[in-house]
């Protein structure tokens, strides 16, 4: 199982406007994102607003998946923006990184 | 799929050692200005960001890279940060043939006459051309991005320049909008085909036109080289995914997945060949790319110097 954390929000807030909590699931991003992957990147949005951390680090990879294109951003009736939410989630695993 | 930690780290250590994401040195990828003549000075600056010139180095790291991906080779890229990166850089660039090279560099030599064409008063400074940092901000490096983008602008404030000429999508979104917000340092920034005026004609001709993500969404300028089509009388086919909604052509995974650019690149290939009408595409990265899949396709550029 994996575990919460409640100042994740906060901490991604050094790496993209906190936009995450606008998402309300609908999945258009995942059926419009040309990855076709997992329910990307609906999935990665989901695990920020539970502040499921360890989900993202352990599934890090995935995001360089992401063409930066834009498409699920300009689709997204909430916006979300979930093509800047995995740019900074990138940004926060690069950081990540870089310190261990 | 490549670990993007090597990838990354590769990239960022190629950036802060030549300032060019492959690690080859400006001076032996920047040579298309070289047999023409330019002016030194003028109400604009042309500044190519250096994509067109990399996509022979960028074909040619993917088919490496295509190569190893998947195999136990692949973990080996980690080891390529120790290697400095103008040795690398050196020899990459030695793998790519001449004629690449100068093929590269023939979209810039159509774009500057386009230019000259439609009486715009631009200058070419080598010096101050230079690579945009833009891959590494698309990877997430932030910092990497924002030093490099720093320097690159802090050059062209230090030299006066305040109106920009750019050619390609990435380096115009990086110039225009990521530089006043990172650098804190703002240009007025034209794509070239945003300044063309053409003698009117009546080619009477189909082509199907690719729009870049960039251009297409993020700067909103697809209906630009439409206009300019039309006005020499070329006709634009309908495809599914275009303007605001084109699809991506797949190219900017091909440094962490070459096998997943392909399949993106394929799907949209597809979907360009259905009009059965030649493929423009109005990016370096887009026309590496859709050549892979055997589409008979060439850059806007190249077409229009063909009509006027
Ligand atoms: S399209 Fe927007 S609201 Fe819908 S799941 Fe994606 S991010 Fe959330
Ligand atoms: S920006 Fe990334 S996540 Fe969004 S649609 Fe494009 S590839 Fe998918």
């Amino acid at each position: 199982m994996s575990s919460v954390n409640l100042d994740f929000a906060e901490e991604l807030k050094e790496y993209s406007e906190d936009t995450a909590l606008e998402c309300f699931n609908c999945g258009t991003c995942a059926a419009i994102c040309p990855l076709v992957h997992d329910n990307f990147p609906r999935r990665m949005i989901r695990y920020v607003q539970i502040g499921a951390r360890d989900k993202i680090l352990e599934n890090s990879d995935e995001l360089w998946r992401c063409l930066h294109c834009g498409l699920c951003t300009h689709t997204c009736p909430r916006e979300a923006d979930p093509g800047e939410i995995i740019l900074g989630l990138k940004r926060f695993v690069v950081a990540n990184f870089r310190r261990s | 799929m490549f670990n993007p930690r090597d990838i990354i780290e590769t990239l960022a250590n190629n950036v802060k050692q030549t300032a060019s994401p492959f690690g080859i040195p400006k001076f032996m990828v920047n040579k298309w200005y070289k047999d023409i003549n330019l002016p030194k000075e003028g109400e604009y600056l042309l500044l190519t960001g250096l994509m067109y010139q990399f996509t022979p180095f960028i074909e040619k790291s993917t088919q490496y890279l295509e190569k190893y991906e998947g195999t136990k080779m692949a973990g080996l890229l980690k080891y390529a940060k120790y290697v400095p990166s103008y040795i690398s850089g050196i020899g990459l660039a030695m793998m790519t043939s001449r004629k690449e090279k100068k093929n590269a560099g023939q979209a810039l030599k159509n774009i500057a006459s386009l230019l000259k064409k439609s009486k715009v008063d631009f200058a070419y400074r080598p010096d101050l051309d230079n690579y945009s940092g833009i891959l590494l901000y698309d990877m997430g490096d932030q910092k990497g991005f924002v030093a490099h983008a720093k320097k690159v602008a802090k050059k062209l404030q230090d030299a006066g320049i305040k109106k920009i000429i750019t050619v390609d999508p990435h380096t115009a979104y990086a110039l225009k909008e990521l530089f006043p917000k990172y650098t804190g340092i703002s240009f007025e920034v034209k794509s070239y085909f945003e300044l063309l005026d053409l003698e009117s004609k009546d080619c009477g001709i189909e082509v199907t036109l690719h729009d870049p993500c960039f251009f297409g969404r993020y700067l909103e300028l697809s209906d630009v080289p439409r206009k300019v089509l039309t006005n020499l009388g070329i006709s634009v086919s309908k495809i599914r995914n275009q303007g605001e909604f084109t699809s991506c052509c797949g190219g900017p995974a091909e440094s962490i997945s070459p096998s997943l650019s392909n399949e993106i690149m394929e799907k949209r290939a597809k979907e360009l060949k259905e009009p059965g009408k030649p493929i423009i595409a109005y990016c370096p990265i887009c026309l590496g790319n859709l050549k892979k899949s055997g589409a008979n396709v060439e850059d806007l550029s190249t077409l229009l110097v063909r009509h006027i």
